[in-house]
């Protein structure tokens, strides 16, 4: 039992990890998260426990958020400023241009429904269609075509970014 | 022929379809190359999906060994557990605690707000049943001993003792009463409830001992629609418990009512089938225990002990219970029978 955990763990703990930075943008608390939904799973002994982990993560990541907005509201009514734009920023890296890729696809990223959204990063976290079904109500059927979507606006939101940037560079 | 919709494609891609799904698409498109294209422009999709969810990535960071988060989940489960006892622990205080106040709450105040006549002249009865030279004359002997207002001395002895929960709350109750004697005594005189709230836990506590059987403590209404008569009761005394017995079926239940003097001392009325009623005497006579209020041990009253008194009607028993002088028992359940025989 502990040795199936063991190995999820070993296989998936970098998954995990990738899954809740792309919700809550903070490389550390995003380990620190992972962290937690694996000392849960020693507790619960979950009987699926990779779509359980996943399952834990996806809400920790949302408490995580709705904790962010009651701080960062604190925070503007301290300054009198109105709500900014959510602390989208990741984590500084050793080159700008990466940056800016990486804002790009996180623009992109939130242009989809937050239910679009969850599948896919489901999905790019390993999940199968079952397990995708499982967690989010939808039907195993109806799985194809909400990724089928969520690509294509990914792609297209990301296109677009990429074309205006390219306009505003030649203009400047 | 119809072609593959996108979405089954990216199932398709996706591994998401089962075998006979597949077989299907595959067949259709060998000989499909609208549907090869359309393939092929989504597995680029796919791809470039991925590439780009790929640089939303931390830094690869290696995962820290699995024991440290064993460890972690033993820490937790055992922080759990002491959480939990610590919570039970409160409960179980709040549960103490509730039950004295819903005690105090339900049998005392409550017959006094049921008729505020009876608690008017509640002094009367407290007194009338002293009248022999043998006992000592309560009301009096608490308004011109300081250190009297009876209850208070025996109440601070008795309940930090037996009634844990509430230690802190009882003794500034006492202390209150003793810092001022002369008013409290005139108090304790003209109106018991005060003496007889605080005594409920007692009396309470001590009902396990005090009688076999299987016995039920109800409210007043309660226990009077169960038997269908009124309760044995002598007027004007505040009620502090109410226990009724059920006995063999489509007779009335066995009742006792437990009502305070103004002294702070415990009676208790009975009525039940006459075997019944006999037995519980004999047992409780046996059981020196039984005394529910014991007197302060510093203040000698040899001559009172703990006293029945019954009397028989038809099948049917009537008796009272308590540490008064046998004559003036032998008033009250004369003037209890008479008036139970007028109802």
């Amino acid at each position: 039992m502990t040795d199936e955990l063991e190995q999820l763990y070993q296989s998936t703990y970098t998954a995990v990890v990738r899954f809740l930075y792309r919700k809550v943008w903070d490389a550390e608390r995003a380990e620190d998260l992972a962290q937690e939904v694996f000392v849960r799973a020693l507790a619960h002994r979950p009987e699926k426990p990779r779509a359980w982990v996943f399952a834990v993560a996806a809400n920790l990541a949302r408490d995580e958020a709705r904790a962010a907005v009651r701080r960062k509201r604190h925070l503007t009514l301290l300054k009198g400023d109105p709500i900014a734009q959510p602390a989208m920023a990741p984590a500084a890296d050793d080159s700008v241009e990466h940056d800016e890729q990486v804002a790009s696809v996180q623009e992109a990223l939130n242009t989809l429904t937050p239910r679009d959204r969850e599948i896919l990063l489901l999905w790019d976290a390993g999940l199968s269609y079952p397990e995708i079904a499982a967690q989010t109500g939808l039907a195993v059927g109806a799985v194809g075509t909400t990724l089928a979507r969520a690509r294509r606006r990914l792609v297209e939101a990301h296109d677009r970014q990429q074309s205006n940037t390219g306009t505003d560079a030649a203009h400047s | 022929m119809r072609h593959i919709p996108e979405d089954e494609l990216h199932a398709y891609l996706d591994q998401g379809l089962s075998r006979s799904q597949c077989v299907e698409i595959e067949s259709h498109l060998a000989d499909c190359p609208a549907c090869q294209a359309t393939r092929d422009r989504i597995a680029a999709l796919r791809d470039r999906t991925t590439a780009l969810l790929a640089r939303l990535a931390p830094a690869r960071s290696l995962p820290p060994p699995f024991d440290t988060l064993r460890r972690r989940a033993a820490e937790q489960a055992s922080e759990r557990r002491r959480r939990l006892q610590n919570a039970l622990w409160v409960a179980s205080l709040a549960v103490a605690v509730g039950l004295g106040w819903a005690g105090s709450y339900f049998l005392g105040p409550a017959s006094a707000r049921r008729s505020p006549a009876r608690v008017a002249n509640a002094a009367s009865p407290a007194a009338e049943p002293q009248p022999s030279a043998k006992a000592p004359p309560k009301t009096s002997i608490a308004v011109n001993q300081p250190a009297a207002a009876r209850p208070a001395p025996a109440l601070r002895d008795s309940m930090p003792r037996r009634v844990k929960s509430r230690p802190a709350e009882v003794k500034r109750g006492a202390r209150e009463v003793r810092s001022d004697s002369a008013t409290a005594a005139v108090l304790a005189v003209l109106n018991p409830s005060p003496a007889s709230e605080l005594s409920v836990l007692d009396t309470a506590r001590s009902e396990g001992s005090e009688f076999g059987g299987m016995w039920r403590t109800m409210s007043w209404d309660g226990a009077e629609a169960e038997a269908g008569q009124p309760l044995p009761h002598i007027d004007g005394l505040p009620v502090v418990q109410v226990q009724v017995q059920a006995v063999e079926q489509g007779r009335r239940p066995l009742m006792v009512v437990a009502q305070q003097l103004s002294s702070g001392q415990v009676i208790r009325t009975i009525e039940g089938p006459a075997t019944d009623v006999s037995q519980l005497l004999a047992r409780r006579v046996s059981d020196p225990d039984s005394v529910v209020l014991r007197t302060d041990s510093s203040t000698p009253r040899p001559e009172v002990v703990s006293q029945a008194m019954a009397m028989q009607v038809g099948d049917r028993m009537l008796a009272i219970t308590g540490s008064l002088p046998p004559d003036s028992l032998r008033a009250m359940i004369r003037r209890l029978n008479a008036e139970m025989r007028s109802k």
